[in-house]
């Protein structure tokens, strides 16, 4: 069983599940069903019916399962993992289950702290599971509950909270750049939040910014070929009847071949729109002009950060003349709108810095202007910064509430007329801050919270903090504060090894203090991650 | 470019889908068929297809109709390749040219079953009331605003059949200038009279009758395209 620990439509548009069904449902023994969280107002119906929750493909009760594999997206997900397990009449803890019940499986970003759900989860997966599906699946036919744990201890990654005595080492996929993408995904009927085919053209990212858990967590970069991105499009097109192909990566841009990827899928079919989801603005600005051309709407920019300094500081590397560029070639190329995704609450950040942010906004404004395009939709995305583990601001503090809501209302003061603004909710930033470090024991106030009625965090409308704060209060968790961890021990560690040097995350925590920028080793020169090394190295196109 | 005319059944799981999410349903399943659709111009070009007459969420209906605007294709190939792209519970059934002309079929009167749970004596006496009456006065409030309207404008040949646990209600509703009444609003009115809950099982849209459609389809199904396709037509 594979579950996203969301509603259908999100957790459809997760391209690992994709990737996971079609690998075990095509070149394994196993049958891969699925499961979604069903929304409230439908869970209720089911307790109140006592159905339990169900596959999609067989209708089968989940919990008949042999292994119910998780993908964890992010923290203000776990209390939704807990919900199906509930749903399901699956036991909550890993040490109540016995013969019979399913193997509880986590994976996904989040497994670079297991330790909020540890309790929750036979095992956790640390990486990328591909070169590992076989030896999974097999050791799921040994003939019980407990030699089938003991097999799965034996494969690279795993790591099972009851019984693994070190970390798990981090996994890293090298056969991804030969390896066909997924064309024959399964096809939403209803629109779901990213409708579109996708193609992963790129993993990992080696830019360096020191705030981003992905782009540490995914290292080192591996590219396909453009023939295989290309006839992957192809394939996906006739298959599934999409009208549109997201070139999927952490920073499509910085794909050596975007621009030929971008003209051959456009013309592959009359219509096809091609979608970048992340672009940063450095690789972004000489390319966007010729990308709009055809393909017009609202393009999507991150400067991150307010000043050149703060931008340095988080690696960021981008400069006034360099986004000015961006904003210019974006309006000349005939988009109409404009998005720009900024951090507050980042290290060292000043109110000077939060500042920075409205004047980025007044120079858009003014670009646009010049460029003809004074009616253009110009809006601001905010979000929080939270520190998470495998990264250089790994052992940095949150911010804090009244940081947060203070610099929020000096942005919104500052921002001049006509730019939209939209900030994350300070209050679910506390509850992510507090599980994003947690410690051994914060699976007790993640149970604490689900117990309160705490679910879909990430929905602002279900988003309860009076549950988080009397789970806190019951667990002794200080709100914003990694929950159940001594000061400075970064506990997560004793759980997985994402292979990155300790020194290096420590050097780059130091070098941020001085601005210093450390450049992509795409350019050259290594920056002593750790990541590469025996079989394991950079993967680029000619 | 042709504009063709397609009957398909909605079914099963696909009954659930919304307006939105069929039509977007279909236009993959040419698209996975390989006919090209026509698309239409400006800024966001969308593709040529319409559904004339949207499907309440969680209704079926075997006598769908869609139009759509395609180029290069003979319709009796496209038959057998919408039918093997078409996703569960959508079942494309005819295909017919219906010119170079853009069709603009309307919906004249929809004729629906339906199940409710509950006494069916007490079901029965509430339809033989509804049918006595000159006048049903309903008021439909919606996010765009209270509407009051006559139930018996819209609402005519009801019928009931008892059946295990409760009765099938069958009724057509007219389409008029001034709009539509909806199924839910006839039911919810029975449920009311007769005592029992308001909730309809195996909603289905069984026959509706169109004008304007093209000359072809028209003759062939005198105006009415029903689950039955020998059914007859007639102008209620």
């Amino acid at each position: 069983m594979l579950s996203y620990p969301d509603v259908y439509e999100i957790g459809i548009s997760n391209p690992a599940l994709q990737i996971l069904y079609t690998h075990l449902n095509d070149e394994t023994a196993a049958a891969a069903e699925r499961a979604y969280c069903p929304w409230p107002d439908m869970a209720e119906l089911m307790r109140a019916a006592e159905v339990p929750l169900w596959s999609l493909e067989s209708m089968a009760p989940v919990r008949g399962c042999d292994l119910w594999g998780f993908t964890l997206p992010h923290e203000l997900a776990f209390t939704n993992v807990l919900e199906m397990l509930d749903l399901a009449g699956v036991p909550l803890h890993a040490a109540e289950r016995g013969e019979g019940q399913p193997i509880v499986l986590g994976g996904g970003p989040s497994v670079a702290n297991p330790w909020p759900l540890a309790a929750f989860f036979d095992a956790f997966f640390a990486g990328e599971v591909e070169d590992h599906l076989d030896a999974l699946v097999a050791a799921l036919g040994a003939p019980s509950r407990a030699e089938r744990l003991i097999a799965l201890a034996g494969i690279p990654g795993m790591w099972l909270p009851a019984a693994s005595a070190g970390p798990a080492e981090r996994q890293i996929f090298m056969g991804f750049s030969g390896r066909r993408p997924p064309t024959r995904p399964v096809v939403p009927v209803l629109e779901a939040v990213h409708d579109r085919a996708v193609v992963e053209v790129m993993r990992g990212c080696t830019a360096g910014c020191r705030f981003c858990q992905a782009g540490m967590w995914y290292r080192p970069v591996r590219e396909r070929p453009l023939e295989l991105v290309v006839a992957a499009a192809d394939d996906l097109l006739r298959e599934t009847g999409c009208d549109e192909v997201s070139l999927l990566s952490l920073s499509t841009c910085d794909y050596t071949a975007v621009q030929e990827a971008l003209t051959r899928i456009r013309g592959l079919r009359p219509g096809v729109r091609v979608s970048l989801p992340s672009l940063r603005i450095d690789a972004a600005a000489g390319s966007l002009a010729r990308f709009a051309a055809e393909q017009r709407g609202s393009l999507t920019l991150a400067p991150e950060a307010g000043t050149q300094r703060l931008r340095d500081a988080i690696n960021k590397g981008v400069d006034e003349a360099e986004f000015e560029a961006a904003v210019r070639a974006t309006f000349a190329g005939g988009f109409s709108g404009l998005k720009l995704y900024f951090m507050i609450g980042l290290p060292d950040e000043t109110d000077e810095d939060v500042r920075g942010i409205a004047a980025m906004a007044r120079t858009a404004q003014r670009v646009a202007q010049e460029a003809g395009r004074g009616r253009a939709r110009l809006s601001i995305s905010v979000s929080s910064h939270i520190p998470k583990p495998h990264t250089p601001y790994e052992l940095e503090p949150f911010a804090g509430e009244q940081t947060l809501r203070r610099r929020q209302q000096l942005l919104r003061e500052a921002l001049p007329r006509g730019v939209r603004v939209s900030f994350h909710d300070v209050a679910a930033s506390l509850v992510e801050a507090s599980l994003a470090r947690g410690g051994r024991g914060s699976d007790r106030f993640v149970e604490a919270a689900w117990r309160r009625g705490a679910r879909f965090d990430g929905w602002s409308e279900h988003f309860d903090l009076t549950a988080w704060q009397a789970a806190a209060g019951e667990v002794g968790v200080e709100l914003g504060r990694p929950a159940c961890l001594p000061a400075g021990r970064p506990e997560w560690r004793d759980a997985v090894d994402a292979r990155l040097a300790p020194a290096f995350l420590a050097e780059e925590d130091e070098r941020s203090r001085a601005a210093e920028l450390t450049p992509d080793c795409r350019e050259g020169s290594c920056s002593a991650c750790g990541v590469c090394g025996g079989d394991v190295a950079m993967e680029v196109l000619a | 470019m042709t504009w063709w005319l397609l009957t398909f059944t909605r079914g099963g799981p696909a009954a659930y889908l919304s307006h939105l999410d069929t039509a977007r349903a279909l236009q993959r399943t040419f698209a996975r068929a390989g006919i090209t659709l026509a698309l239409s111009q400006g800024m966001r070009p969308k593709a040529c297809l319409a559904l004339p007459l949207p499907l309440p969420v969680g209704a079926a209906g075997c006598c769908e109709l869609a139009v759509a605007e395609v180029a290069g294709e003979e319709p009796s190939a496209a038959l057998g390749k919408l039918r093997a792209a078409a996703p569960p519970g959508i079942e494309p059934l005819t295909v017919e040219v219906a010119g170079e002309r853009h069709p603009r079929p309307q919906p004249q009167w929809a004729e629906y079953t339906c199940t409710v749970l509950g006494d069916a004596g007490a079901v029965a006496a509430a339809v033989a009331r509804f049918a006595e009456q000159s006048q049903v006065v309903f008021q439909r409030v919606s996010p765009k605003g209270e509407r009051t309207l006559d139930l018996k404008e819209y609402v005519v040949d009801t019928s009931v059949q008892a059946v295990a646990g409760g009765a099938q209600l069958r009724f057509t509703i007219r389409h008029r200038a001034s709009g539509a009444a909806r199924p839910q609003e006839y039911v919810d009115l029975i449920a009311e009279w007769a005592g029992i809950e308001p909730v309809m099982r195996a909603l289905t849209r069984v026959r509706v009758a169109w004008k304007q459609l093209p000359r072809a389809t028209a003759e062939r199904a005198e105006g009415v395209i029903s689950c039955d396709t020998s059914e007859e037509g007639d102008d209620r």
